[in-house]
């Protein structure tokens, strides 16, 4: 899952920004509040965490910017700042979760996992598509019942496929939605791995929409 | 302190009746002497008058019985008459007695005179004829006369009598009535939550009362700015402290499930940033306290070029591994007056802060130069400095210009200001003319009545 992290605190920021990765969330980390806004609305992030007090631009300006140009990822707000009525503006603007520091990283991460779930309608927290059931917490996925052990980037894909399930998704986008900034992508990344999904999860499961991207149905296609 | 209290209302009372009646007395009993002195002045005018008759109509000689005068008013007996020619009593009323009312004997006694007779007072006329023959005492009972007087009296000192009480009343309502403001002032601050701080209003109040309530509503208002004060830097505290806490929890918790050894370290290594950042926020936020409350601990003779050479000995490692160019100018001493302690923090804050904002070989420059108009002290460097913007936002509270990668607490220049306020000293910041970064003045004047032999030397 691609998080962007907007906090200026350089050792604070460090810290989530390892915390968060090593608990397998693909995390870009910027440091003021114009860098955060352009960030959110030009990639596909699944989720940000965003400080109230950054420098240039104050995070429930972004906030707002944010909410009126129609951008409608899950935002969690991390803040100092924990009077009732900051709560309220920041949940007012449009924050979808409000934590006040310190925070646990395992709390933290949770808090993003089930943003991400019921922004895509899932009120379970298990993800179930066919025959395939994903516990994006575990980190485990299966099939008929039966575990399947995926790589990580693999599971994001799958992750990624079913949280959109139904809906097409070009090879750039789910690149976008796999990886953070300065990693390396090979051109047929995504192409690998769909491949060794359909080998782990069978062909039926991921279906391939030639020229535009990859799609994964609620329900088989029917024969 | 509360025992000894006594009631406005009751002494104002008791005093203004005292007062009345010190006053009515006074009246009264001038009232008295003077209806005392003009009915005696009547009543003598008219036994004066009464022996000029009676002498008058015994001028020549009488029978051998004295005659009795009879009695044809019941207050006759108040009254006496004695014609003695000769020594013989000639003629008497008949209260008189037989022996002459005043006097030695009866013959060649004249004037008024108080005597007592039977064990009653009695104010008597005596008067003679030129040849001393006839002797006449005319007298009147003195029981009788006071009797005039008090009715006479009456009459005017009763309206007077019957009118105390009302007027005790009348004081009593007046002085109640006129305190009524403050009685009320007193309940609304009794009435008020102790918390609340907005302002008291009394209506109708007197103007006395004016520089009183407008003192209080004055104090009010320093207080809530004061708890003001006080609430904005507890919050902006606890915040702050949040963010190097939050900083320690997530690298912690880093280092806990890392297995990779060099992110490990890296963890820990931070972890332990954080809580360096946290203790420096702490000492800080303890001076910034400690300065808020005493308004100047100390007044001494400092030489700000001495502290400032001891400071930049201490920081100089660091400047020195940065390739920095760390430079002081000084010229000879530079005496203010104040706390050693404090300009040290003064001084270090904002050398740290031009080091610490100073890219690698930036040159930071830090010059003490003193003359009558007072001490002039500087730090100056080739960093990038600041917008202006952010020149102006400097120095709020917690404040930290954009892209700062050095982790600081954005306190340094709060707790700046208010050293060299306490101080009297003047603080500009601009950007520095000679080396492009920064530029912060600090200008002591001269402390009052300097270079006088009479001041101690510190």
């Amino acid at each position: 899952m691609r998080i962007l992290l907007a906090e200026d605190d350089p050792l604070l920021g460090d810290g989530l920004r390892a915390g968060l990765r090593q608990l397998a969330f693909q995390v870009d980390w910027v440091r003021n509040g114009e860098a955060a806004e352009h960030e959110l609305r030009m990639h596909p992030y699944a989720a940000a965490v965003l400080d109230l007090s950054l420098p240039g631009k104050d995070g429930l300006a972004v906030l707002a910017a944010l909410r009126k140009a129609r951008v409608t990822l899950p935002v969690l707000v991390l803040t100092a700042r924990d009077a009732v009525h900051d709560r309220v503006r920041g949940l007012d603007a449009g924050a979808d979760d409000y934590v006040v520091k310190p925070v646990d990283l395992l709390e933290l991460a949770a808090r993003l996992r089930a943003l991400v779930r019921r922004a895509h309608g899932q009120p379970l927290e298990c993800l179930a598509v066919q025959d395939v059931v994903l516990d994006p917490a575990a980190r485990s996925v299966r099939k008929n019942g039966k575990a399947v052990t995926l790589s990580v980037r693999e599971f994001d894909l799958l992750h990624t496929l079913m949280l959109h399930a139904g809906r097409v998704l070009s090879r750039e986008q789910l690149e976008q939605h796999l990886y953070g900034w300065g990693q390396e992508v090979e051109s047929n990344a995504v192409e690998v791995h769909v491949h060794r999904l359909r080998r782990k999860l069978g062909n039926a499961l991921i279906d391939t929409v030639r020229g535009v991207g990859y799609v994964l149905m609620r329900a088989p296609a029917s024969p | 302190m509360r025992a000894a209290a006594y009631s406005l209302q009751n002494r104002l009372a008791w005093l203004v009746l005292g007062l009345l009646t010190a006053v009515w007395i006074g009246t009264a009993a001038i009232t008295w002497f003077d209806a005392r002195h003009e009915v005696e002045e009547i009543l003598d005018s008219h036994l004066a008058q009464a022996a000029a008759l009676v002498m008058a109509h015994h001028g020549e000689p009488g029978g051998e019985h004295p005659i009795d005068l009879p009695a044809l008013h019941r207050y006759a007996y108040k009254t006496a008459i004695q014609v003695f020619r000769d020594g013989q009593l000639v003629l008497r009323s008949a209260s008189a007695p037989t022996t002459p009312l005043a006097g030695a004997g009866a013959g060649g006694v004249s004037g008024f005179a108080t005597v007592r007779i039977d064990e009653q007072a009695w104010r008597v006329f005596a008067t003679h004829d030129a040849q001393g023959q006839v002797q006449v005492f005319v007298g009147e009972e003195e029981k009788s006369r006071n009797a005039i007087l008090l009715a006479v009296l009456r009459s005017t000192l009763w309206p007077l009598v019957a009118a105390l009480p009302l007027l005790v009343l009348a004081v009593w309502w007046a002085v109640r009535r006129g305190l009524r403001p403050m009685r009320q002032l007193g309940r609304s601050l009794v009435e008020r939550r102790p918390e609340a701080l907005d302002r008291v209003r009394i209506d109708d109040a007197p103007a006395e009362m004016a520089p009183m309530i407008d003192a209080l509503n004055a104090l009010f208002g320093r207080i809530e700015a004061l708890l003001d004060t006080e609430r904005r830097f507890t919050a902006d505290a606890a915040h702050e402290l949040r963010t190097p806490i939050a900083a320690i929890r997530a690298h912690a918790q880093v280092a806990l499930h890392e297995a990779d050894g060099a992110a490990r370290r890296h963890a820990l290594q931070s972890t332990l940033d954080g809580c360096d950042r946290a203790t420096r926020l702490v000492e800080q936020l303890l001076t910034l306290s400690r300065l808020e409350v005493d308004a100047m601990p100390k007044e001494e003779r400092v030489d700000l070029g001495a502290v400032t050479r001891r400071v930049l000995a201490d920081l100089a490692p660091r400047p020195l591994a940065r390739r920095q160019t760390l430079a002081l100018v000084e010229a000879g001493p530079c005496m203010v007056r104040g706390d050693e302690t404090l300009l040290a923090v003064l001084v270090r804050n904002l050398v740290d802060n031009a080091i610490r904002y100073s890219p690698p070989s930036a040159r930071i420059e830090v010059r003490v130069d003193g003359d009558p108009s007072g001490v002039r002290w500087c730090v100056e460097d080739s960093g990038p400095g600041l917008s202006q913007a952010d020149l102006q936002r400097l120095g709020e509270r917690f404040f930290r210009a954009l892209g700062t990668v050095e982790s600081g607490s954005g306190l340094g220049l709060s707790i700046v200001r208010r050293i060299a306020k306490v101080h009297r000293m003047t603080l500009t910041i601009e950007r520095s003319a000679s080396l492009g970064g920064l530029a912060v003045h600090v200008h002591a004047p001269p402390p009052a009545g300097d270079g006088s032999p009479r001041m101690p030397s510190g």
